[in-house]
């Protein structure tokens, strides 16, 4: 399996790349926050780890560290408009509950 | 939620230091491993200050200054840290000159009157010159490692020194236990570890259980006047009492101290040493020494090591076959007296893949690594004990233990106290710590005042009084009113630690001829400061704004934008101010949050998998 | 918040019973501590970092009472509103026995005999496993509290002579 963008999510991707000026890819990752709880990240990749995962989508590289890949594989990122707001959106198929605000989760 | 693309967070560096009695090292976790990090003489630094006229001079430097001008260079500092002059045996009073005073010892200088802590500081600042150049950058934080079986004030006392060196302690760690977890990640085995840690000036033994990414300390014993010095002391003596010598001069007497510990180090390679010393006023000394002298000379120090063993082992309720492995920590067990002694008494021969010097450093650096939130050697979680047990003096003199030796921190205990006046409106208690059982037998850690009880009839006022020691192993203390639930406030007098005012004192001291240093050492801590908070508090707002309605979420945006506002001015009470306020805002968000974790650490997976 | 009284074994998610899954217990306490431990809280305001050290606190305390047999029976039977140390009676021929088991401890101790202070000590361990299974049937199943209070108070006798033995043992070692 993997971990991909669509098509909409994969422009956007390229759009920032772009305006920034510099970076290989984007990260994708999960972070457990101290006390908190699990959450999604995003960012911009200018170097790659060594154990690093990369996926490739509509020409733009994913980056997943090994530890996240166990929690995401086979998610798909989408580039969607709510109301007012505008983002990134996580489809990830391991996710059994999902907490109101989407961005923590239980595996 | 939707997510937007962050910028990457660059690594966080923190390093992990091992403040030594005669050595001191930094290590930091590089590209994923751990390293000691080297200065212009290697990775050593010896634990050595020296003040000469016009600067200080730390290590190396410092070293050579100890024969020609001992009372002005001070070594093993570690020693005096958190003590009073009545603790320090005899030999460890010379060469010094000592202030006349209550409390921790002072040397008297040509710099003037100086506290341990100012010593250790200078150390550290080394230290952290060294890592800030090695890493590009200053640190961002460090653990401290110090003997398990320092008590609170030889604690507190090194977590002093790292204020007045300006390093942003993370956690105070135990020797064996920083050892532990080098060897534990590097060996990935789990089961029971024993570390007999033998450093320059103190004893430690510790047995571990590593299971499943957790390193939980089962019992901790020591003897915090016992270490590789001592062996030099011991075969000092010797050789003055073979050549009927009854005094020497300080300088003589250290020239004498330093070809000992020559002759000791040259002793674990070779059967035999001689040396020649050269005393003052042409006199000179000579001698030579066989590996079977040394070790019969010293055979008591050694077998005074395996009483803290016992104990240790009697505490964990563990025979010594139950122990699978044991690591050798500390340069003194380089001795092969020790090594037979420790294979004799455990059946199998130690562990020493891991350089001794280096080791306690390098579990250090890993787990400064992790608290910053850097997982590239997996997680893990730590569990240690209080060494020694909190009491307070009652009547008679007698203790009343409060937490009990060997107890996993962090922890607390609460005791109900009542007034014997009526409108009595304040109390003290004596803390001590030890296992005897008169106080005067333990030692004094502090008189806590309690002041702010709500006036009531005798006898009727509860005073919860609540002693909260935390990972560290520093205690705490506070105290309510139940009737009333009025908080009393809380005064420490520390017996052998510095007031708050005279930390403030030493640092503003150190900037003295640059009051703009002092301010703008400020505004940027309390700018790094508020840089974490704002950052905890957006993560925790992303996570969790859904817990909170409409009015609170105002109350905490409020607070996050004047602390933002405060931030870019220069007005370091300003940010402090705003900090507080910020703080304050989001006690009832964080208690939400921390809650709700519990719940789904229990529900679902945890850190400890995701680590897997 | 974390300062109210909270029941140890709602805390852990436990059945409040003396028959206790221990492996379970801890698993589920690590599993905790790997959460509020301040070594977690490193990166965080000092608002969460106080909590977590409360938190990490309190499951201490509740794992190191739910831990040992005594302190969980003692704990059920508060829970059940019996206070264990009230009417502090013990059965007659219990007490007989102890006062003979304690003299012998006391012979063993002067004489310094570590044979026969093993032996002692083996004795002391089957008494205690026997009271350990009687607790379990007297709490979970007959419910009979008032007996269990009975039991507690023997187990406490017992532990008693049991860490003095320790004690002795480690000082003649040294």
């Amino acid at each position: 399996m993997a971990v991909t963008l669509t098509e909409k999510a994969a422009r956007q991707v390229q759009k920032h790349l772009a305006a920034r000026g510099k970076g290989v890819g984007i990260r994708v990752a999960v972070k457990p926050s101290g006390c908190s709880g699990l959450s999604y990240a995003l960012e911009f990749v200018d170097e790659l780890g060594a154990e690093d995962a990369t996926f490739e989508s509509f020409g733009v590289k994913v980056v997943v560290d090994p530890k996240s890949l166990i929690y995401l594989d086979g998610t798909e990122l989408d580039f969607v408009r709510e109301g007012l707001s505008e983002g990134f959106k996580f489809h990830n198929p391991n996710v059994k509950g999902q907490c109101g605000c989407g961005k923590s989760f239980a595996v | 939620m939707l997510l937007t693309i962050q910028e990457p967070t660059p690594a966080a560096q923190a390093v992990g230091i091992d403040l030594g009695t005669t050595h001191s090292l930094v290590a930091a976790v590089i590209g994923g491993k751990a390293a000691v990090l080297a200065g212009d003489h290697g990775v050593l630094l010896p634990s050595v200050v020296s003040y000469r006229p016009d600067r200080v001079e730390v290590g190396h430097d410092a070293r050579r200054w100890q024969t020609e001008d001992p009372q002005n260079t001070i070594v093993s500092v570690k020693r005096y840290l958190g003590r009073a002059l009545d603790d320090l045996p005899e030999e460890f009073r010379l060469p010094y000159r000592f202030a006349k005073r209550e409390g921790m010892v002072r040397f008297e200088t040509r710099a003037g009157s100086i506290s341990p802590v100012e010593v250790s500081a200078e150390i550290l600042k080394v230290l952290k010159a060294r890592a800030a150049q090695a890493l590009g950058n200053e640190p961002g934080g460090a653990v401290i490692t110090v003997p398990a079986y320092f008590d609170d004030a030889q604690r507190q006392a090194t977590k002093d020194a790292a204020r007045l060196a300006g390093l942003n302690l993370l956690r105070l760690l135990n020797e064996p236990t920083a050892a532990a977890i080098a060897y534990g990640l590097d060996r990935e085995t789990e089961g029971i570890y024993a570390v007999y840690d033998l450093g320059g000036g103190t004893f430690d033994f510790s047995i571990l259980k590593l299971t499943d990414g957790v390193f939980e300390v089962l019992a901790t014993s020591g003897d915090p006047m016992l270490g590789g010095d001592d062996f030099d002391q011991t075969v000092c003596r010797f050789l003055m009492a073979q050549n009927g010598i009854d005094s020497l001069e300080p300088v003589d007497y250290r020239r004498l101290l330093e070809a000992t510990r020559l002759a000791k180090e040259q002793l674990s390679l070779d059967e035999q040493v001689s040396v020649e010393v050269e005393l003052g006023r042409g006199k000179k000394l000579s001698f030579v020494l066989t590996r079977q002298t040394f070790e019969q000379l010293t055979a008591n120090l050694v077998q005074r090591t395996f009483v803290s063993v016992r104990q240790a082992l009697s505490l964990a309720g563990l025979a010594v076959k139950e122990i699978q492995e044991v690591v050798l920590v500390g340069g003194a067990t380089r001795m092969p007296c020790i090594r037979r002694a420790v294979a004799e008494f455990f059946g199998k021969l130690p562990l020493t893949d891991l350089d001794p010097d280096q080791v306690v450093a390098i579990g250090a650096a890993l787990q400064a690594d992790l608290l910053v939130g850097n997982r590239a050697r997996g997680d893990w979680l730590l569990l240690d004990v209080i060494p020694l047990s909190l009491g307070i003096e009652t009547l008679g003199g007698v203790v009343e233990k409060i937490i009990p030796r060997n107890s996993t921190l962090p922890i607390a205990r609460s005791q109900e106290f009542t007034t014997w006046k009526t409108g009595q409106t304040a109390m003290s208690f004596h803390v001590v710590q030890g296992e005897r059982e008169l106080a005067r037998d333990c030692r004094s850690l502090a008189r806590f005042e309690l002041r702010g009880i709500p006036p009531m009839a005798a006898g009727v006022a509860r005073v919860q009084v609540t002693f909260q020691v935390d990972a560290d192993g520093l205690l705490s203390v506070s105290a309510r009113e139940i009737n009333s639930g009025v908080e009393a406030s809380v005064s420490v007098i520390p017996s052998y630690g510095l007031s708050e005012e005279e930390i403030a004192q030493m640092l503003k001291d150190a900037f003295a001829h640059a009051q703009q240093d002092l301010e703008a050492r400020r505004l940027s801590e309390q700018r790094a400061e508020a840089m974490r908070l704002l950052e905890a508090v957006e993560v925790a707002l992303a996570e969790d704004r859904a817990l909170l309605d409409e009015a609170q979420f105002n109350v905490i945006t409020q607070a996050l934008e004047s602390l933002r506002t405060a931030m870019e001015g220069r007005d370091w009470q300003a940010i402090r101010n705003g900090i507080e306020a910020l703080n304050q805002a989001t006690v009832e968000f964080a208690a939400q949050r921390m809650d709700q974790s519990i719940r789904r650490a229990l529900a679902g997976r945890t850190v400890e998998s995701i680590a897997e | 918040m974390v300062t109210g009284e909270r029941n140890y074994f709602e805390f852990f998610q436990l059945p409040p019973q003396f028959a206790l899954d221990l492996n379970e217990l801890d698993s589920r306490y690590r599993k905790i501590q790997a959460w509020v431990h301040p070594d977690k809280a490193a990166r965080l305001s000092e608002i969460e970092k106080r909590l977590c050290l409360q938190w990490s606190t309190l499951a201490s305390e509740a794992y190191r009472t739910l831990k040992r047999p005594l302190e969980r029976a003692r704990y059920l039977l508060k829970l059940y509103g019996v206070d264990p140390e009230e009417k502090g009676e013990v059965a007659r021929e219990f007490l007989l026995e102890q006062i003979e088991q304690r003299e012998a401890f006391e012979q063993a101790l002067a004489n310094r005999d570590l044979k026969a202070l093993d032996r002692l000590a083996d004795r002391l361990q089957a008494a205690m496993d026997d009271l350990v299974g009687a607790l379990a049937f007297l709490l979970d199943v007959d419910r009979n509290y008032r007996q269990a209070a009975e039991l507690v108070r023997r187990l406490a006798f017992l532990e008693t002579l049991w860490d003095k033995g320790n004690c002795a043992r480690t000082e003649w070692s040294e």
